[in-house]
């Protein structure tokens, strides 16, 4: 009976799973179809290759599949819709349209001609029309067309999807080789549906061709899952530590060393860096762009220094907007939710002539999930704007993009964001409301291979304990930082024993940072760098990338302006279609903070009022160094609809960057009278000994094997060792997860509904907290805080009201049950959200 | 693209009503301590105000002391926490002149578990004014070094107490929930009738080795002046004067007191034997010694051994020319200690218990004012840890006395 009622199930399932015309992972999907039907066409069947097309393009329109719609059309004789195709190629504006339209004209000519001739037949008294005459010039010019035309296109078809552009036929969006590295242009690719990435090396590339590991993420994934935080879609990054502590903070890392400000990974934003210098960290929920703006995410899982400078060392996590005039007219998001959740945004995209844009604004707020502490306790004092709200903000943003011809561009864009959130402080500094404005403003010119970038990031806030002891002094502050960065990138190919693809760039970045009590007087530090790549393809099918990065940083060399070089090398192998193995190695650095390098900082020591300890920066820090090397494949079944990544990895840190313990002060500087209280002892950054090996690796699978079904598998291996610590004093060995799996489902259906489902699990840590002795606390203790294994569920249901207008969905997030991400983070607790998203 | 119908917006927005209707909620987020110890305690706090009349100027050092175990002359309890307040906040603008007040500011003491309390303090005298001549006292207090952790001669001590000026017991009490409420409104007065008279009695032993055996040992000490660093102490001699223990009228003994303390076995510092933690309160663990009826009450104890002043030359000192006993006490220039080769537990230390044997080690030697004011030997000023701690070295400050 069991069985037979789990075989109506499981039928039941098959039978929702196949039913009619589904999507799940589009590229994916429209990959399939794109493939099935060149097959079909390449075997004379038109008709169904055609259909096959045009299902693919249904799914995800790109303007090749058009070209090659038109083109079936035209090898199977059918001119007029051959004809009907070209011209809707041309109507996306494709830069090979000069190239195009004397073939689209000629089948316009023969359209007219045949017309002429039918209408001739028709009238038998009319004479019968000359041929035209032979050798004339513009013939001799059309039939050359034709023939290069048919023979790029043979080429084209015989090349392996993904691994080279049609030479002359580049259609519409196709990146050149020196396209807009970061940006949020639409690259499509020469080769429908390949992934696309930019990150990896500073232009548009196959992620076949990509030096590192990388992982995107697309506008769909995000859609899908339902997600409302920026971190909580990273979790399906294979490698990735998403650890939240409050339903506003979290910190992410690549491959280990997860910490209370995470601070080895870059965070970009369009390549704009969203790293805040002051405490090394990223405030997710004061990043002024919503979820609904992303056109992707790029997760380069690895060492980015060479390209990317300070701070990349673990890996870069480049957000990609989408492109002003991309999208549509007008989009309306409102959603609410458990704990208080309520957001609401608005995205306009549009243009005029060579101009186009995006507007954007929105509104969030949403409670914690568990407070530290109850209201109106006798002993402690809520600092912070509302002990109930996690985040909340209210932002705004526009972009705009001036073109004035292939090629030369100026894009203008800026936003701001007023929020609140938490953050959670290493040492002895724990859970952390700011409160304030972060803004920013971006300019980019684009003069054919020229590329020069300026952007200015600046954060005001009031920032401090959200809970202090009463009657002890407070430690609540406001920090002013601004960063100024412009950056002249120029790109060429060129042959020599191959063909070479450079990338050179020089960069400049002044940051100001104004932080009270704890840097004292204004700070600014004046960085400069180098960087070029080149990317040589020796012969098929080898392919080196070298890096090299040369970055001036004002304290490195003892205090003094010093040096910090980044070195990359990657050889990609691709021995069969679609297939690319990758051996990579490099180093990479994370940067000393301000608050590392300059603070000078008196902290209360707990129940004693009348005694603080000193913290002090240190100038003289080395930056925290990686080396790593790494072995990738990626592998492509285009026909069955999957993609393939398993990385394996070997990173070697040195030079971790931690405050010492307590140290005594001399007599004579114990009593401190800026703050009326006597010095326990100071203790200072330095750079750890010890020197910590992760080695993992990293597996992961996108399936979409029938139509309406999408499953993204990936599991992640890591152990992490130390030369000097034993295992039960090493902090990254025991805090970095050792295994981690991820699965997600969807399943979209053109009977307008949509379900998601995703589970991340990690496996159990100990996290090793270094606090005073109680007894003397001028001693430190290893402190051990297991953290037991967890689930992390969300699952969403989508229904399509109206037809590409409205859609209602309901999320739950964290539906895995209560659960903490690091011991001192809060219990996170279900929420269910509804969504309603108007496209008028 | 189709065009909207109304029944499909109908359908919208009924499916969004439904979804918000299943889907919000308005509860306050729960509260959840994390692992994090600090968030794992109950504590309230002390509330009040400092109330100084005096011309003194300083910072003003507030002690809070468990009631249980108070701080000498009463008992041997070192204080729980403490907290400054700056003199620039308690005078203001007086603060250069020597108008005696009264200045009133508040102070705190932060998580504070429920108990019973008493709270000390004085004034960390500051007399090196503009026109103060090189011989002026600074202020001092520090502390994280014995030898710097206690009033000094010039400084004004306070409390809080009550109505009639007797020290006064606190309390943070629980409510029903071992919630403990918040002690507000606790004044701590401080006066120049509370001037602290002397320095504290800075000795050094001039003849007696450090070994003890089978038979008693006599030490002769004398006052030590140190001003060199962060130590000023300008003892002019030993006040001595009648004890009277038990408040009958009779003299039991005589002050300074003297304790002999048992070290603890590590001599690289001076911790005391089974209080490892310095709190002045035994520790959980640590070497219990047999009794001497051969019993053994399973806590660490407290060893002390045998000790007292010579009342000879003290005698001689508090009687008068007509034979009359100086009640209000005398400075002599020297004392000798009589120790005797018997080892007792002053875990209680109104009921110290003979132990059967003289546990070996190294014992500290410790005087004690009527003030509550202490010196002690060995102490940081010993060479070997002096230049590592950045205090001034005095050989005779490295003394101790050893049961080999």
């Amino acid at each position: 009976m069991k069985t037979l009622t789990a075989l109506k199930r499981a039928g039941l399932l098959a039978m929702c799973l196949c039913a009619g015309e589904a999507l799940a992972d589009a590229r994916l999907e429209a990959r399939r179809h794109f493939r099935s039907g060149m097959s079909l066409i390449a075997q004379k069947q038109y008709d169904a290759g055609i259909a096959e097309l045009e299902a693919a393009y249904a799914i995800k329109p790109h303007p090749n599949v058009l070209f090659n719609i038109a083109r079936a059309y035209q090898d199977s004789g059918r001119s007029k819709e051959a004809l009907e195709v070209y011209q809707r190629y041309l109507a996306s504006n494709p830069p090979d349209a000069a190239s195009v339209m004397p073939l689209v004209a000629a089948l316009e000519e023969k359209r007219k001609a045949e017309e002429a001739q039918a209408a001739a037949a028709q009238d038998p008294s009319s004479l019968p029309m000359p041929p035209p005459p032979a050798g004339t010039q513009s013939q001799q010019q059309l039939s050359a067309l034709l023939e290069r035309l048919e023979k790029a296109i043979e080429r084209a078809e015989a090349m392996p999807v993904g691994s080279a552009t049609i030479p002359g036929l580049t259609p519409t969006g196709v990146a050149s080789a020196n396209a807009d590295d970061t940006a949020g242009g639409v690259d499509l690719g020469a080769v429908p549906y390949e992934e696309r990435v930019v990150t990896a090396s500073r232009r548009a590339q196959s992620s076949l061709d990509a030096p590192n590991a990388t992982t995107v993420i697309t506008a769909e994934d995000i859609r899908l899952s339902g997600a409302t935080s920026l971190p909580e879609l990273l979790r399906r990054v294979p490698g990735a530590d998403v650890m939240a502590l409050g339903v506003g903070s979290a910190n992410v890392s690549l491959r280990g060393f997860n910490q209370r400000i995470a601070n080895k990974v870059l965070v970009l934003v369009d390549g704009r860096t969203e790293y805040q210098d002051f405490l090394g960290l990223t405030i997710w929920s004061s990043i002024p762009i919503g979820l609904e703006e992303i056109e992707r995410i790029e997760v380069i899982r690895g060492p980015g220094s060479a390209l990317y400078g300070a701070n990349a060392m673990l890996g870069v996590v480049n957000i990609i907007t989408r492109a002003p005039g991309t999208g549509p007219r007008a989009q309306f998001n409102v959603t609410g939710g458990t704990g208080n959740t309520a957001a609401g945004s608005f995205v306009s995209h549009g243009g005029s002539g060579a101009m186009r844009y995006r507007a954007a604004a929105g509104y969030s707020q949403t409670d914690k999930w568990s407070r530290d502490y109850a209201s109106g306790l006798p002993d402690v004092t809520l600092r912070g704007p509302d002990p109930d709200l996690g985040a909340r903000g209210a932002r705004a943003s526009l972009s705009a993009v001036y073109t004035f011809a292939e090629g030369r561009q100026v894009g203008l864009s800026g936003g701001v964001n007023r929020f609140t959130t938490e953050i959670y402080p290493p040492g002895l500094l724990r859970n952390y409301f700011i409160d304030g404005v972060n803004a920013f403003a971006k300019g980019d010119v684009e003069l054919g291979p020229l590329k020069l970038k300026t952007f200015w990031n600046h954060i005001s806030s009031d920032a401090g304990p959200q809970y202090e002891a009463t009657g002890q002094r407070s430690l609540v502050t406001s920090l002013s930082s601004n960063l100024f960065n412009a950056e002249l990138l120029f790109a060429r190919d060129f042959e020599l024993a191959g063909t070479h693809q450079l990338n050179i760039g020089v960069e400049g970045r002044i940051k100001r940072v104004d932080w009270g009590d704890y840097l004292g007087p204004l700070r600014e530090q004046v960085h400069a760098a180098f960087f070029v790549q080149d990317e040589w393809r020796i012969v098929e099918p080898l392919a080196l990338v070298a890096s090299y990065r040369v970055d001036r940083h004002p304290l490195l060399n003892l205090g003094s302006p010093g040096l910090a070089h980044s070195p990359r090398i990657s050889a990609l192998f691709k021995p069969f279609e679609n297939h690319a193995f990758r051996a990579s190695a490099a180093s990479a650095f994370r940067e000393p903070t301000f608050l590392e390098s300059y603070t000078q900082l008196t902290v209360p020591v707990p129940g004693i009022n009348g005694v603080s300890t000193l913290t002090t920066g240190n100038q003289q820090l080395r930056p925290e160094r990686l080396t790593a090397f790494e072995l990738g494949w990626r592998g492509e079944s285009p026909e069955l609809g999957i993609d393939l990544d398993v990385a394996v990895y070997q990173n070697t840190v040195r030079d971790l960057i931690g405050l010492s313990g307590v140290s005594r002060l001399p007599p004579g500087q114990s009593y401190d009278p800026g703050t009326g209280s006597y010095l326990l002892g100071s203790s200072s950054f330095q750079n750890e000994d010890a020197i910590y090996t992760a080695r993992g690796a990293e597996a992961g699978v996108t399936l979409a094997p029938v139509d309406g079904l999408g499953l993204k598998l990936s599991a992640s291996l890591q152990d992490v060792t130390s030369d000097r610590e034993s295992a039960a004093e090493c902090g990254p060995c025991n805090q970095a997860p050792q295994f981690r799996l991820y699965g997600g489902l969807t399943y979209r259906s053109r009977a307008d509904l949509e379900f998601g489902v995703d589970a991340a699990y990690t496996s159990a840590s100990t996290w090793i907290e270094r606090e005073p002795a109680a007894a003397d606390p001028t001693r430190i203790d290893l402190v051990s805080n297991p953290l037991r294994a967890y689930t992390v569920v969300n699952a969403r249901v989508g229904y399509m009201a109206v037809k590409d207008t409205v859609t209602v969905a309901l999320v739950g997030s964290h539906l895995g049950g209560a659960h903490s991400q690091h011991p001192f983070g809060n219990r996170i607790e279900r929420r269910v959200y509804a969504t309603l998203t108007v496209t008028p | 693209m189709s065009r909207p119908t109304l029944s499909s917006w109908k359908r919208a927005a009924g499916g969004l009503a439904l979804a918000t209707v299943i889907g919000l909620g308005c509860d306050a987020p729960p509260v959840v301590p994390t692992a994090d110890v600090r968030q794992n305690t109950r504590n309230a706090r002390i509330d009040g105000n400092l109330v100084v009349q005096s011309r003194a100027r300083g910072n003003v050092v507030v002690f809070l002391y468990d009631a249980d175990r108070p701080p000498p002359p009463q008992g041997t309890g070192r204080p729980i926490t403490f907290t400054v307040v700056p003199a620039e906040k308690l005078f203001g603008p007086a603060l250069a002149g020597d108008t005696p007040g009264p200045f009133v500011a508040p102070f705190s003491f932060s998580l504070v578990p429920a108990g019973r309390y008493m709270l000390r303090g004085f004034i960390d005298v500051n007399g090196c004014g503009s026109d103060a001549g090189a011989d002026c006292r600074r202020s001092d207090f520090n502390p994280w070094y014995g030898v710097t952790s206690e009033p000094n001669a010039g400084d004004v001590g306070g409390a809080a107490v009550d109505a009639s000026g007797r020290p006064l017991t606190v309390e943070v009490v629980a409510d029903a929930d071992g919630q403990p409420q918040p002690l507000t409104g606790v004044a701590v007065s401080f006066s120049d009738t509370a001037r602290v008279l002397r320095d504290r009695p800075t000795f050094q032993v001039v003849q007696g080795d450090g070994q003890l055996g089978s038979s008693q040992k006599l030490l002769r000490i004398q006052p030590l002046s140190i001003h060199d660093g962060a130590v000023d102490q300008r003892p002019d001699g030993f006040a001595v004067s009648y004890l009277d223990a038990d408040n009958d009228g009779t003299p039991d003994g005589f002050w300074p007191r003297v304790v002999v303390r048992k070290l603890a076995n590590d001599a690289s510092n001076l911790v005391d034997e089974n209080d490892l933690d310095r709190d002045g309160v035994p520790d959980d663990t640590g070497v219990d010694y047999a009794r001497a009826d051969g019993s053994q009450d399973g806590v660490p104890d407290v060893v002390v051994l045998n000790a007292r002043l010579v009342p000879d030359s003290i005698i001689a000192a508090l009687t008068d020319e007509n034979g009359n006993p100086r009640m209000e006490g005398a400075v002599v220039p020297e004392l000798v200690v009589e120790v005797r080769p018997q080892a007792l537990d002053a875990r209680v230390p109104t009921n110290p218990v003979p132990l059967r044997e003289l546990p070996r080690g190294r014992y500290a030697v410790v005087l004690i004012q009527p003030s509550g004011q202490t010196w002690r030997v060995p102490n940081e000023l010993a060479p070997a840890l002096a230049s590592g701690l950045g205090l001034p070295a005095v050989e005779s400050q490295a003394f101790f006395l050893e049961v080999p």
